[in-house]
């Protein structure tokens, strides 16, 4: 699934999703049960903004047994941190792909 | 407005190091964060004229990006504005980035870059304002 950067701020754009992806960014893979605590809601309502989360493309869902096993996607926020990227960090960024690109040079003479 | 100066010594010769700073091949190599790739489209910095090109993300994203090379003398320098266009294609603010190179010790080279003109909005694209804290939190969660 791919998601476009819009959809993916929309998304986080409500307290209880951001929440839940800081949880699982922090956590790793966890079941729903274990969001319970994010804010004053039920199980089905939670069950809806991991839904909502998933259409965007941030989370994934992996089902084990009995079991619903979330987890955030890395490319999700991969794009996310190349789109706030500062200046510096992008041209240090590149410049050290540069750099490695020019020591491959230096091997192939 | 910002200027931002980055200094660094590669090991490589001038002439290389120019020859990867401009020419279009060379440039698809790195230029762009990791994770992210370039689109070859116009891009060559090695004479004076347009050029553009465009970065796309991991997720199929695609940032477009434009400019003018203004002046260039090989293997000393060359300097270049730029422009992010947004979804409309509507080129937005310019800054200017120039590569300066010059022969350092034992056959490799000293690389500045400048970058002139810079939004006070330290970010790339240049709209994340509000977001930006957030965005950062989640960055280092997902890079620990």
């Amino acid at each position: 699934m791919t998601s476009s950067l819009p959809a993916t701020f929309a998304a986080l754009g409500d307290a209880t999703r951001f929440a839940i992806v800081e949880r699982l960014l922090k956590h790793g893979e966890l079941p729903v049960g274990d969001f319970l605590d994010v804010g004053p809601l039920s199980a089905p309502a939670i069950s809806r903004h991991l839904k909502v989360l998933r259409k965007a493309g941030i989370v994934e869902q992996r089902v084990m047994g009995p079991r619903r096993l979330y987890s955030v996607r890395p490319e999700a926020v991969q794009s996310i941190g190349a789109w706030s990227m500062s200046y510096r960090d992008f041209w240090q960024n590149s410049l050290d792909r540069l750099e490695l690109a020019l020591s491959q040079e230096s091997g192939r003479q | 407005m910002s200027v931002l100066t980055i200094e660094r010594r590669f090991s490589a010769a001038p002439e290389t190091v120019f020859a990867y700073l401009t020419g279009n091949r060379n440039l698809l190599e790195w230029w762009g964060p990791e994770g992210m790739s370039l689109r070859a489209e116009h891009l060559d910095l090695s004479r004076p004229g347009p050029w553009s090109s465009s970065l796309v993300n991991a997720e199929g994203g695609i940032h477009k990006m434009s400019g003018e090379v203004i002046a260039v003398e090989p293997p000393k320098f060359v300097e270049f504005t730029w422009g992010w266009h947004n979804d409309r294609d509507e080129r937005g603010h310019e800054s200017v980035v120039r590569f300066e190179i010059e022969p350092a010790d034992a056959g490799g080279t000293r690389f500045v870059l400048v970058h002139s003109g810079l939004p006070d909005e330290d970010s790339v694209t240049n709209h994340g304002k509000g977001w930006t804290s957030a965005l950062r939190k989640l960055e280092r969660l997902a890079n620990p």
